[in-house]
């Protein structure tokens, strides 16, 4: 961003690099030689195995460079890209998120809350989501993040949560991570500031790789980002690309941005803890998702999902891309939690925007969005109301059907629609809808006040109702407002709407819509009529709906026999109003009462009756027509089951035999399980028809016209038909066979000739052009197959198989896009499942309560899809890691929390270590610096998978919280590792080589188990156990390869299996209250529980240190015997000095007892001997002193002396040097004379 | 391997324990330790399409409970073969768990990870080894370790496809998934007819660790057509007699016909005498269509010529040709789950008449795995005599991969 205009480099005008170049100039006007050219011998090969390795080299560099090609499989229209907004608190990721929502909306969002879906661009959405302290969030989001912008306030520098979400972001699969570095401003020294940028940068790169993108958001400007600043990195983000990870390619998933309660108000109201039904509605990413698959909600656990459904987009890209930017109509925004586009999350209740009354012109900005509010809210209204409301206009231009006149024409013909069972009718009303109906009546009768606890959010506003008198402003007033509006006449914009049928799907409700789409899928034609009567069908299909729960789909038995209706209707010809509005007329008696409807229920049946057989046929045949039959009939819905066609044959075609299960089930349940096809009996091979029918099959039978012999012959003659044989200088022309007449023709046509005997004559000018089509069709094929041939030669040797197979998948992906490309989504939702990019809702029965009432829209909500068999549990081996910045070592059996594919579950793990042998050998504790193994029970979870764990994610105690990361390496449902386990016994009798011992076991069987075993004496004495002996239990005797002492250990290296523990407790982190939904606290380590409990481990005295007494030892005296002694040389003979004896007393001298006098002479000898030594010692001194200078004396005259003489050398050496010159001249020159 | 087979004492309980359950009690308000694990039991009902249930529950790891089998019958419950059939799976899984009540009408299986490894297994003689091999060819790519397995018992009876008739047919369909390599073969060792049996086939497989995706959609004309004919413990001439009469038939439609004489003597000519003819055609994209007729076993039945035998074969061979595709009609629900298990992509093969046992295994397929076919029927032209109607089957692959092999 910052980057400086560089500085250009400088030639040199002087100097001698100059005046080499100016020379060099002058002389080389002759243009520059090739360097291989010019020096042919330095390129020549100086040596061939030098030159095979670095072929070797550089051909192994370019291998290294291919990744293993795999098969594209992004959507057409990908969903929203996700923007993980991730920050520690209070450094601007809200301020960040809505300066982006502004650059690119124009829209100011107040309450970041929830995901919020934008257009951002012609081919590209956004939906962004913030990341909250949380370490539970913080794991959810990064495996669902295409793009992180990490926040950085650079006035404080890096905090501990930027690591931590970057280390889990890699273990996870490393999404894109884009820096932003905040609070720029607080720097006022400039240098300081391009000081702290430069650091924080380099220590970015080397946690994301070098030259990650760091954006810089220098200061704030009432409140916000600077624009210029916003934009540039709103530019960053829109044209960023993105990789595709393992994991999510390979698992679908969905961000719920929405959340409906769906929960029957009474089964709640009867107990409030009941588990409840929630749909939850996203963009699906990922992969395709089936219809009826395992999720897994991270911080919730796993669920099974009742239906998937999919809807219109509610933030859809612009449809016809244009050249020019976005309009604001094209901008749209949708954030249902935020409370933009839809709805709004209080603590208990969901409020609906309404934007129409206080801003009409912000409601045209939004209105894609807010139609689908509305048409919710429409939904809200009571049925009568609805129905009095709505009319309904057949073809566009004509007036609208008022109910009254609908009425009428049921009443004229009642008949038809009874088709529908009641049976099925009735039970769904009964199932929900029969109260319902009395609370509707009931809140007619108290008029329009409580119209709007009626849909979905009915549990909440119940708690509201006493309320509502008071809380009577603001959205709630608006509501009702409307929803008298709509009750009395048909609102303006809802009149517009239904008398447009075009723009119906925008507005209606999203339940219906689906509804309408199936009825639609199935149709051939979808005439202007049909979706007028499904507008209608919108309005009344809802009850129906809630009663049925949402329909899964896609072939159920009421959509099938609409569709059988409808075509029936179709087929009967005019398509008229009045048959039109009898076949709908099922739905609309549905809300009539129950007495009109038995009357209804015996005419119709009667009806019902009439042109049965003429059905029936009809059936019948479009059966054989039709392929979904085909589908069926493998597939088989129920009503397909059920239906009337029972003269329907048992064999379809021949090809296809009609099971009935209900009819044939009890025979076929328990049938013979066997793979053979018996053959059909109706083939008689011995007839010669019947040979001929696969004579084609064979080599020898006919080919096609494009693959026979003689055509592919033919071909080869144009291509290669005229050549010259040069050894003989013969040339061959082809053979102008019928082709080459036919391209000729044209010229002998014009010509008027009449070699086209084919052709018709009247047709001849048709023919003509036909013709002319023909031919350049063949010349282009001609030329493409030549070019196909050049290519095979040419290419053929360059192509490699890393090409080849790159071009499979290049054909794979062509293929997997193009094959259900045309087919109706609905019926292409059935083969794939849903694809991603669609915006779905999936039901999920069964959710804890805790989910409902403590929802909090600021975590994520995520679907994670689960594949085949990964729903269940058992032993997973992973590789594993300590953290190095975690700062202790993890203990076996302690609980530690992963996070493995999509969930995050505390578990109990047994580390262990892979000795030489392949053994696992169980460790106490994870090694300081080394990766180690660990098993745990958990999720089956395919191999490859990256976790990582953490010891605790309730609060922030620990300083880095990751504890360990690695990867999963082994499934399976046993486990391998086994801890050391030493036997000990001691011996109790001693013969040579062998010993009994006693103590290593109990019983005699005990031993007979380890015959055989190898055992050890602590010296190292290494032996074999061989029988057990009888007294005592479970001594035994043992071979040793030395004699034992009694007071050796004898020990038994054995291995002791290992189980580990089956914890397997999801971490339900959304299920805690709001606000303390932080604080989850699972198992406590056994440390922790110490802790708490107060409990102190007393330790063992033994292993107490204790100071070190030490012995004096005592050595014996060396002991040589007499006969060695004599034998030993003199020097190794020990010394007999023996101590001297005490001396006789004969032999001990008196001492001498002096006289006075005597001491006084020796007194006086002693002090002149002094005296006299002194005279010594100073004589002495001096003396040397003396001597020391005239041997310096002696040296300088030596030196001297030395110098002397090597000059006096020198000279005579000279003078002898010069004699010699002289005499060898001499000689030279009497040798020259001689010569 | 660790598994446990229960049979519980009574009828009625049948117990099995989520394994996953938590022992501790969350620390949510309401103490209660939910949802660990969502348990999801397939219920049938009726021992039939028993292999087909078993196989994908074990493939996609979802629970299975099996009512009512045999419950109306005079002898109701499992049946021996039923049992070896389980006992086999048990050997090639680890962590299985089985339950069967008293009177074997009801069946709970909890499938483990399949194990692979080294195997034999001791097949019921009421059905021959076709039963259990074809099950095993399923369930062989997907193991933790190559399948070795030996298998003994019947390699011929005239119910199931035979061990010879799966080996040319089954093993080249294989290869076109991926599964290829030195590691893939049957072998027959000893062979052992109907009533008593005694064969011995050897069945090896590589594991791999996702299927590739096919298109198979031109089956190609046949150019060759092979065949073994083969006679225990009776005269060596018979293989002759069925030989000549084979070829009288085909030689109408092309030359190139070689069928083997396969007379097995001694230890390995198995218990019980027989003779039997497997016939496979062979096209130049490399489709295999077979058809075998086996003798009626000793005892049971009336005797056949080996000259009928021959016959019968080459018209049924004509019949499966007359069927068509590129999997034939034996295979089609191999073909199918290996497309249904391959990575997500576009897998399209073209078969002939769809048999009721394959259209039941594709309504298992929806119920296990979610994965509907589409299918499209087409007509043969109007002067093409390729035989009868063919189906062209699409799928896109469920992203299955092995889950049991090891990443070192």
């Amino acid at each position: 961003m910052e980057k400086k205009e560089q500085k250009r480099h400088q030639h040199k005008h002087s100097g001698p690099k100059a005046q080499k170049k100016n020379r060099k100039k002058e002389q080389g006007t002759e243009p520059e030689q090739d360097e291989r050219k010019r020096n042919p011998r330095a390129f020549s090969v100086q040596s061939a195995v030098r030159m095979a390795k670095t072929f070797h080299r550089t051909q192994d560099i370019k291998t290294k460079k291919h990744h293993i090609p795999l098969v594209d499989r992004t959507p057409l229209e990908p969903p929203p890209v996700v923007v993980v907004v991730m920050g520690p608190p209070k450094v601007g990721k809200s301020t960040l998120i809505r300066c982006l929502i502004k650059n690119y909306t124009r829209q100011k969002l107040s309450d970041i809350c929830g995901p919020v879906t934008i257009v951002s661009g012609k081919k590209r959405r956004l939906t962004f989501i913030e990341c909250n302290n949380d370490i539970n969030s913080m794991i959810d989001l990064a495996k669902i993040a295409d793009l992180v912008l990490m926040l950085i306030d650079a006035s404080f520098g890096f905090e501990m949560e930027t690591f931590e979400f970057l280390n889990i972001c890699q273990v996870h699969g490393f999404p894109r991570v884009m820096g932003v570095l905040t609070h720029l401003d607080t720097f006022k020294n400039n240098k300081t500031l391009s000081k702290t940028k430069k650091r924080l940068k380099h220590r970015f790169w080397t946690e994301v790789y070098q030259g990650a993108k760091l954006f810089y958001l220098s200061g704030m400007v009432y409140g916000e980002y600077q624009t210029q600043e916003v934009k540039n990195l709103g530019r960053f983000i829109s044209v960023m690309k993105f990789r595709p990870l393992v994991w999510r390619t390979s698992h679908p998933y969905v961000v719920a941005d929405r959340m409906e309660d769906l929960t029957d108000p009474e089964a709640i109201r009867l107990n409030p803890k009941c588990d409840r039904t929630v749909s939850l509605y996203g963009y699906l990413r990922g992969t395709f998702l089936k219809n009826k698959c395992q999720v897994h909600i991270p911080g919730v656990g796993d669920f099974s999902v009742a239906d998937v459904s999919f809807l219109p987009d509610p933030c859809p890209l612009p449809e016809v891309i244009k050249k020019r930017a976005l309009n604001v109509k094209e901008r749209l925004l949708y954030a249902p939690m935020a409370g933009v586009g839809g709805l709004v999350y209080d603590k208990d209740a969901v409020y609906i925007d309404m934007p129409s009354g206080h801003a009409n012109q912000q409601q045209e900005e939004v209105r894609p969005t807010t139609e689908l509010v509305q048409s919710l809210i429409g939904t809200q209204a009571t049925l009568d109301a609805k129905m009095a409301a709505s009319k309904v206009s057949l073809f566009t231009g004509t007036a609208a059907l008022t109910p009254e006149e609908v009425q009428e024409n049921e009443k004229q013909n009642p008949m038809e629609s009874r088709e529908w069972d009641e049976r099925a009718q009735r039970e769904r009303r009964r199932a929900v809808f029969a109260d319902e109906d009395e609370e509707e009546e009931e809140e007619d009768d108290d008029d329009d006040e409580e119209e709007d606890d009626g849909e979905q959010q009915s549990d909440e506003d119940e708690d509201d109702e006493e309320d509502e008198d008071e809380d009577e402003d603001g959205v709630t007033t608006q509501k009702k407002h409307d929803k008298k509006a709509a009750e009395t006449a048909a609102p303006p914009v809802k009149k517009q709407k239904f008398e447009k049928p075009v723009e119906m799907p925008a507005f209606a409700d999203s339940d219906d819509e689906l509804e309408n789409s199936e009825g639609e899928d199935t149709e051939e034609d979808e005439s202007e009529e049909e979706e007028n009567e499904e507008n209608e069908d919108m309005e009344e299909g809802e009850p129906a709906k809630r009663c049925s729960g949402p329909d899964s789909g896609l072939c159920s038995e009421d959509d099938d026999e609409d569709d059988e209706e409808d075509s029936d209707t179709d087929e009967d010809g005019d398509g008229t109003v009045k048959s039109k509005m009898s076949s709908k007329h099922p739905e609309e008696e549905k809300i009539d009462t129950d007495d009109a409807e038995m009357g209804y229920e015996t005419a119709g049946a009667l009806r019902w009756k009439e042109d049965l057989a003429q059905k029936a046929t009809e059936a019948y045949l479009r059966h054989q027509l039709a392929a979904p039959n085909l589908r069926k009939l493998v597939y088989g819905t129920v009503a397909e089951e059920e239906e009337d066609d029972s003269n329907d044959d048992e064999e379809l075609g021949g090809l296809f035999k009609v099971n009935r299960p209900e009819k044939s089930k009890k025979v076929r349940a328990d049938a013979m399980d066997c793979s053979r096809f018996q053959p059909d009996n109706s083939h008689d091979w011995d007839q010669e028809e019947m040979l001929a029918s696969i004579r084609d099959c064979f080599v020898t039978g006919k080919w096609e016209e494009d693959k026979d012999a003689a055509t592919l012959l033919k071909e080869d003659d144009e291509l290669y038909g005229d050549f010259e044989d040069l050894e003989t200088g013969q040339v061959h022309k082809a053979k102008t066979g019928n082709k080459d007449q036919a391209e000729g023709g044209n010229d002998d046509e014009t010509n008027g000739g009449d070699d086209d005997d084919d052709d018709e004559e009247e047709e001849a000018p048709q023919v003509k052009l036909d013709d002319d089509e023909v031919q350049k069709n063949k010349r282009l094929e001609k030329k493409r197959r030549l070019k196909e041939r050049f290519d095979a030669q040419y290419d053929d040797g360059d192509a490699t198989y890393f090409d080849d197979l790159k071009e499979e998948m290049q054909k794979q992906a062509e293929l997997n896009r193009q094959e259900f490309e045309d087919v109706d989504d609905e019926i292409r939702v059935q083969y794939e499942g849903f694809r991603p990019g669609m915006y779905v809702r999936v039901e999920i029965p069964a959710l804890p309560c805790e989910f409902v009432t403590n929802f909090d829209p600021h975590y994520p909500i995520i679907l994670g899809g689960l594949g085949p068999s990964e729903g269940n549990v058992g032993y997973l081996q992973m590789r594993l890691k300590k953290h190095r910045w975690h700062n202790r070592i993890l203990k076996t059996r302690d609980p530690l929390i992963l996070s493995l594919g999509w969930r995050r579950f505390q578990t109990i793990p047994l580390y262990y270590i892979e000795d030489h042998n392949g053994r696992h050998r169980l460790l106490k504790y994870t090694p300081e610096h080394m990766h180690c193994g660990a098993t745990i029970w958990g999720p089956i979870t395919p191999q490859g998978t990256g976790f990582l764990a953490v010891q605790t994610v309730g609060g922030i105690k620990a300083s880095f919280r990751i504890a360990a990361t690695g990867v999963v390496l082994d499934l399976d449902k046993s486990v391998t590792i086994v801890k050391k386990l030493k036997l000990i016994g001691y011996p109790y009798k001693i013969f040579k080589n062998t010993s009994f011992i006693q103590g290593m076991f109990n019983t005699v069987l005990e031993v007979a188990k380890f015959e055989g075993a190898s055992i050890r004496t602590v010296s190292g004495i290494k032996g074999q156990i061989k029988k057990a002996l009888r007294t005592p239990p479970g001594s035994f005797r043992a071979t040793f390869e030395d004699r034992l002492l009694m007071s050796d250990i004898v020990f038994l290296r054995s291995w002791y299996p290992v189980t580990v523990p089956q914890l397997y407790n999801p971490v339900t982190s959304l299920l805690m209250p709001v606000g303390q939904k932080d604080t989850w606290a699972g198992m406590r380590t056994l440390g922790q529980l110490k802790h708490d409990l107060g409990i102190r481990n007393k330790p063992i005295q033994d292993s107490l240190y204790k100071p070190v007494v030490r012995q004096v030892r005592h050595f014996n005296p060396l002991h040589i015997p007499k006969e060695l002694q004599k034998g030993l040389p003199f020097k190794n003979k020990p010394k007999q000095m023996q101590a001297k004896g005490k001396t006789p007393r004969d032999l001990q001298r008196p001492a001498v007892v002096r006289e006075p006098h005597e001491k006084k002479v020796a007194a006086l000898l002693d002090a002149l001997s002094s005296v006299y030594a002194y005279k010594n010692k100073k004589a002495r001194a001096e003396q040397h002193a003396k001597h020391k200078e005239f041997l310096k004396q002696k040296e300088k005259q030596e030196a001297e002396k030395q110098k002397r003489l090597k000059e006096e050398r020198k000279k005579t050496y000279r003078a002898m040097g010069q004699k010699e010159k002289k005499k060898l001249k001499s000689s030279l020159k009497g040798a020259s004379k001689d010569n | 391997m660790g598994c446990n087979v229960i049979f519980s004492p009574s009828p009625s309980r049948l117990l099995y324990v989520c394994p996953s359950r938590a022992p501790v009690a969350l620390s949510l308000g309401p103490a209660r330790s939910r949802n660990t694990c969502v348990v999801h039991i397939m219920e049938f009902e009726g021992c039939n399409c028993f292999r087909q249930r078993l196989v994908l529950s074990t493939l996609s790891g979802k629970r299975v409970k099996i009512r009512n089998i045999r419950s109306k019958d005079d002898n109701p419950g499992l049946r021996d073969f039923e049992a070896s059939f389980i006992r086999l799976l048990d050997k090639v899984t680890n962590g299985t768990r089985i339950e069967i009540n008293q009177t074997g009408t009801v069946l709970f299986y909890q499938p483990g990870l399949l194990y692979g490894g080294s195997v034999e297994h001791e097949c019921n003689v009421q059905r021959s080894m076709g039963y259990y091999l074809e099950a095993l060819l399923m369930l062989a790519p997907f193991m933790k370790t190559p399948l070795r397995a030996v298998l003994k018992g019947v390699t011929n009876d005239p119910t199931d496809p035979s061990v010879d008739l799966l080996k040319v047919t089954a093993i080249p369909l294989m290869t076109k998934f991926g599964i290829d390599g030195d590691g893939l073969e049957i072998k027959v060792l000893k062979r052992g007819m109907a009533p008593v049996g005694g064969g011995e086939v050897l069945f090896t497989c590589p594991v791999r660790r996702s299927m590739k995706p096919v298109h198979l959609t031109e089956p190609g004309k046949i150019k060759r057509i092979r065949g073994t004919a083969f006679s225990v413990r009776v005269s060596p001439q018979m293989a002759n007699r069925i030989v000549d009469s084979a070829r009288s038939i085909l030689n109408k439609f092309i030359p190139d016909i070689y069928i083997y004489t396969d007379h097995m003597k001694g230890a390995s000519s198995g218990k019980s005498p027989g003779f039997g003819l497997t016939l496979v055609a062979e096209t130049v994209n490399g489709t295999f269509l077979g058809a075998e007729v086996v003798s009626t076993p000793q005892g049971q039945g009336d005797p056949v010529l080996p000259e009928d035998l021959g016959r019968n074969c080459a018209k049924l061979l004509l019949e499966e040709i007359y069927r068509g595709g590129c999997v034939d009609s034996t295979n089609q629900s191999l073909a199918l789950l290996y497309m249904t298990l391959g990575q997500q992509d576009v897998s399209k093969t073209l078969l002939g008449p769809l048999s009721p046992y394959t259209v039941e295994f594709l309504r298992h397929i929806r119920d296990f795995f979610q994965i509907m076919f589409k299918i499209e029927q087409q007509k043969a032209g109007e002067d093409e005599q390729k035989g009868g109607e063919k189906v062209l089957m699409t799928c896109v692959g469920a992203g299955y991969s092995n889950i049991n092999k090891t990443i070192k």
